[in-house]
């Protein structure tokens, strides 16, 4: 990439769109958008825009594919043709699957599988239009998603990427910071009790130091704590009127 | 009023009060998934807003039966898990009659849960006073994790509808509701069921679905 | 036998309301639910639409680039309908390449734009014989709550209206917006027993699979049919039904005048 060099991406000590270095994109999060779904979410993380069905715990087809002692996952992350720039092909790529299988891994962590022998949960995740991060996004709208349809699970899940931009590391980055970067490290936490517990996806690629690198864990572990009472807030509104029920 | 709490919430640090709806870990006591809160001094449980059904011995479900074996009838029981109906649990099975000819795909039945086995393997009785095929009368269906409110403290809610309207009513733990008499009668407990799962946001539900059903009941008294 | 133990459960309700004159939500046989369409909710996107008719959601996307024209048609622009059944939308909907339901969905929502005219494809023309402009309509179903054919021929045209044609990105000149001269709208009806009820919901749905989707210009031309289901249609039936999807077309294309 030549044109790496021409790209200044901080100008001023702010991002190209103003953010400072440990701001995140603006998010907006509803739940339960989908009526057929057992649980679903929409979330908007910058320029993506994701929906997130739960499906199950429900039988799983073919029985062959059943485990005998656990619930199966399954995480299907999938673009609409319409979600990029240049239209894209329908149906699973290489990045897709994954994308698909490290997030699954990262759910299924917290998901009390071992509850549901037999079954499945289906996480179908449909990126309606990607920006930077879309993965980050979609892991963020599907553990509210999750919660939104009663699973199990021992907490919840928040996730942002931290990247290197002409020698800084910034929050949540976007589309230019993702491409023309020397880094994207996109991180999802396990967050129990309001507090962030241990790292459930972590990928990277690019070239830090390891100072930046410990600097840039910090750097998200704040981001997803701020997200994580975004998403609770989101699901605590929805349910607020439950709470003052009679229920025996 | 409860509070809503979500998967990892900190509910409590002693075990000892640990109660449904919560696990723990590191002597810590914390909710499983989204629910109510509901903690008393001796133990706290979560009580579940959402969720499918997971069947548990003594239960009363309302299912569907989709197969029919030799030795009995396999039964959707709205749950991830089938319910599996052995002829021997059948009181109307008798020697002259294919198992086909007891109960039917498609036929609706109201069953007890007798036993789960370590794999979730679920099986069913009808050998008991409430169980029966269900050949007339509506079956509504509701979020499982609502039943508890159409039933209503110590049965309050069905007890109102069976004096207010004389409707007869079997809750199926797994969100399926028998309900029969009268056809315009058993349209208002639909009615007033829907509401209960959707809408049910103040104290004295009880009292105000009662008062929902007989102005229901006025209007076509009044036709 | 469907997977869905509610949706079996109230069958015999739904064809026993039927048999009443009623639907079991309360509308009349030729009432639709409340339809919205809102338009340019994906910005990536040449246009697009977000149409939800009840609970049923479709959301379409239009994406353009230039290419080559179909050797028979040097004059004219290219459409090329996609649909997308994605497992999030329904419980029944499984992962996997297009199956019969979603190539029948994306060829009869092609067919009312194509043979309507809607889209003037002679403006699409960039270099007579060598270049014209590919305009991708895709179909992505949310949530299915029955009807998924009105909704996504109803969110094809929306998106159609809100499309750009994005020249200036690929150097060809000025943007300008996509030539839409026509208004195809169509109504499903779905055959229970003898009579027909317009816009079935996923209960209806469950009830039996017959379903007719007429389609109709802004003149009341039919322009796309399809029988859909192994039923037989009576003929007298079939003219009240033209009859009907005309009268509701009319209604739901006035939705379209104001996006």
């Amino acid at each position: 990439m030549s044109n790496k060099d021409e790209v200044r991406l901080i100008v001023d000590g702010k991002r190209l769109d103003g953010r400072a270095f440990d701001e995140l994109r603006p998010i907006k999060i509803k739940v339960g958008v989908l009526k057929r779904a057992d649980g679903s979410c929409y979330l908007e993380m910058g320029k993506n825009k994701v929906v997130v069905a739960v499906y199950g715990p429900r039988e799983v087809h073919p029985r062959h594919l059943q485990d005998p002692v656990k619930a199966v996952v399954r995480y299907r992350y999938n673009m609409a043709p319409f979600s990029v720039e240049e239209r894209k092909r329908p149906g699973p790529d290489r990045r897709s699957v994954e994308i698909s299988k490290v997030s699954r891994e990262a759910l299924e962590a917290i998901v009390m599988k071992e509850l549901f022998p037999r079954s499945g949960i289906d996480v179908f995740v449909e990126v309606l239009q990607a920006d930077a991060g879309s993965r980050t996004a979609c892991l963020n709208a599907a553990s509210v998603a999750l919660v939104d349809a009663g699973v199990p699970m021992k907490g919840m899940i928040s996730s942002v990427a931290v990247a290197k931009v002409d020698g800084e590391l910034v929050l949540d980055p976007m589309k230019e910071e993702d491409f023309y970067g020397e880094a994207d490290m996109p991180f999802a936490f396990f967050i129990r009790n309001d507090r962030i517990e241990s790292i459930a996806l972590l990928q990277m690629d690019g070239r830090v130091t390891k100072d930046e690198f410990i600097k840039a864990v910090k750097m998200a572990k704040d981001g997803a704590m701020r997200i994580y009472k975004m998403q609770k807030e989101a699901i605590k509104s929805k349910y607020v009127v439950e709470s003052e029920e009679e229920v025996d | 009023m409860r509070s809503i709490v979500l998967p990892g919430d900190l509910l409590a640090t002693n075990p000892k009060v640990a109660g449904s709806g919560t696990y723990v870990e590191g002597g810590k006591v914390y909710a499983k998934f989204l629910g109510l809160l509901d903690k008393t001094d001796t133990s706290v449980r979560v009580i579940p807003l959402r969720g499918k059904y997971i069947p548990s011995i003594g239960d009363v479900v309302i299912g569907i039966v989709r197969e029919v074996t030799a030795n009995g009838w396999v039964v959707d029981i709205n749950s991830p898990y089938q319910g599996f109906l052995p002829l021997s649990e059948n009181p109307n099975v008798r020697p002259n009659k294919k198992p086909n000819e007891v109960l039917e795909i498609d036929d609706i039945i109201i069953a007890k849960v007798t036993n789960i086995d370590p794999k979730m393997k679920v099986t069913l009785t009808m050998k008991d006073k409430m169980c029966r095929a269900v050949r007339f009368g509506r079956v509504i269906a509701i979020n499982p994790a609502r039943v508890p409110r159409v039933i209503g403290k110590k049965g309050s809610m069905i007890k109102m509808f069976k004096t207010e309207l004389g409707v007869q009513i079997v809750v199926g733990k797994n969100g399926l509701i028998w309900a029969s008499g009268d056809r315009r009668k058993v349209n208002i407990v639909e009615e007033a069921i829907y509401i209960i799962e959707e809408e049910a946001h103040t104290e004295g539900l009880t009292d105000r679905i009662t008062e929902f059903v007989r102005k229901r009941k006025g209007e076509f008294d009044e036709q | 036998m469907g997977d869905d133990i509610i949706l079996d459960i109230r069958r015999d309700y739904v064809l026993g309301k039927i048999r009443d004159g009623e639907r079991i939500d309360g509308r009349a046989f030729d009432e639709y639910r409340k339809i919205e369409i809102e338009t340019g909710i994906i910005e990536k996107a040449e246009g697009s639409a977000l149409v939800k008719i009840g609970d049923t959601q479709v959301v379409v996307g239009i994406k353009m680039q230039p290419g080559e024209p179909f050797p028979d048609t040097p004059d004219k622009g290219i459409i090329i309908t996609n649909a997308e059944l994605v497992p999030l939308a329904s419980p029944t909907f499984e992962p996997g390449p297009p199956d019969e339901n979603s190539v029948e969905l994306a060829r009869v929502v092609d067919r009312g734009i194509r043979e309507s005219e809607a889209v003037d494809l002679s403006k699409l023309v960039i270099e007579e014989g060598e270049k014209v402009w590919l305009v991708f309509i895709d179909i992505h179903a949310l949530d299915d709550d029955g009807n998924l054919m009105d909704a996504s021929a109803l969110a094809a045209i929306s998106a159609l209206l809100n499309t750009t044609v994005p020249a200036e990105r690929f150097e060809i000149g000025d943007d300008f917006p996509l030539p839409v001269r026509d208004l195809p709208v169509a109504v499903t009806s779905h055959i229970i027993g003898n009579v027909f009820v317009v816009d079935p919901n996923k209960d209806e749905e469950n009830a039996s699979k017959n379903f007719i989707t007429v389609t109709t210009d802004s003149d009341d031309n039919i322009v796309a049919v399809q029988k859909s289901g192994s039923y037989l249609l009576d003929e007298e039936k079939l003219y009240q039904i033209i009859e009907t999807s005309i009268k509701k077309a009319r209604e739901n294309r006035k939705l379209l005048k104001e996006v």
